[in-house]
């Protein structure tokens, strides 16, 4: 998978992190996982087209997911409802949006599905015949973790 | 020290009024609760009247349609069910051609920017909302 691929989401999830929560991100070590990964709690699934085939998967605990929703909503939100799903969805668009934007600024043609949210414990995800680069990323209210798995179509040009 | 009588220079009107005295009226339209609530509070701090709310281009055509001409401008996101912002764009826009329609998406793409300038949008704003440049594009659109 090309690096110029997952690097257009990691800096868009820091950008956008940033501007949103007024934070400071910090970026972990990236790593490869080529088989199912557990979700933390609160997991926001975008899929690409396009170029390509794939998906990013931004992944949170609740209780991370609890406090952003409540910094982007301005007033404190103590149950994961419907308000909270909507937002941390939104945080997702933002990402999937910005990431999009530049990918298509260098020239390649990705296009992005709506959001979909999946919350929960006990949770795994499995993209088979999909290679998952992880990028986890810290932040004062938790870690999020920025999962892309991205696969180039037989009959794209790049 | 400003009083009723003589208000301090200093002090502006709030953008939604109107010369008249009366308020803008504005329809937001988005899927997300989260965006409406964000920009019904942003706009409803300058005394804009959010007359009406729609999650999804259909909605808004008949929202539209059911207010005219009441509406002064539109917030219009893209990507949304059932009918996309684009169409729902030309759809009004055919519908009533002086429509005054800000696109909000969180994508940024420049033919996408293109096309719905060119449809006839007034302007375009990438999220993450910033509540300074949603009223600067608005005021603009309105004046």
């Amino acid at each position: 998978m090309r690096l110029e691929y997952i690097n257009p989401f990691v800096e868009a999830s820091c950008d956008i992190l940033e501007e949103v929560l007024d934070v400071k991100i910090k970026k972990e070590e990236l790593f490869l996982k080529e088989t199912t990964v557990p979700i933390l709690g609160v997991a926001v699934l975008i899929g690409l087209t396009g170029n390509v085939r794939g998906r990013v998967l931004i992944d949170m605990e609740q209780d991370t997911a609890l406090k952003i929703a409540g910094i982007m909503n301005m007033e404190e939100i103590a149950v994961f409802d419907e308000m909270a799903k909507a937002t941390i969805t939104e945080l997702a668009n933002m990402i999937g949006g910005r990431a999009i934007t530049e990918l298509h600024n260098e020239g390649f043609d990705f296009e992005v599905s709506p959001p979909t949210i999946f919350t929960g414990t006990d949770m795994e995800v499995s993209s088979p015949h999909l290679e998952a680069f992880i990028v986890p990323l810290d932040t004062p209210f938790g870690r999020i973790e920025v999962n892309v798995a991205v696969k180039e179509r037989e009959d794209s040009n790049f | 020290m400003a009083n009723e009588e003589y208000p301090s220079v200093n002090e502006r009107p709030p953008d939604g009024l109107k010369p008249d005295g009366g308020n803008f009226k504005l329809m937001v339209v988005d899927d997300s609760m989260f965006v409406t609530k964000q920009l019904t509070q942003i706009l409803t701090s300058e005394e804009y009247d959010v007359l009406a709310v729609a999650e999804n281009g259909e909605v808004a055509l008949e929202k539209y349609k059911s207010h005219y001409p009441d509406i002064d401008l539109v917030t219009m996101d893209i990507t949304m069910p059932k009918m996309d912002g684009i169409e729902c764009l030309k759809k009004i826009i055919e519908f009533d051609k002086n429509a005054k329609i800000i696109m909000i998406s969180a994508i940024g793409k420049q033919d996408l920017v293109k096309e719905s300038l060119l449809i006839g949008a007034k302007n375009y704003i990438v999220k993450p909302l910033n509540r300074s440049k949603v009223l600067e594009r608005i005021r603009n659109a309105l004046s």
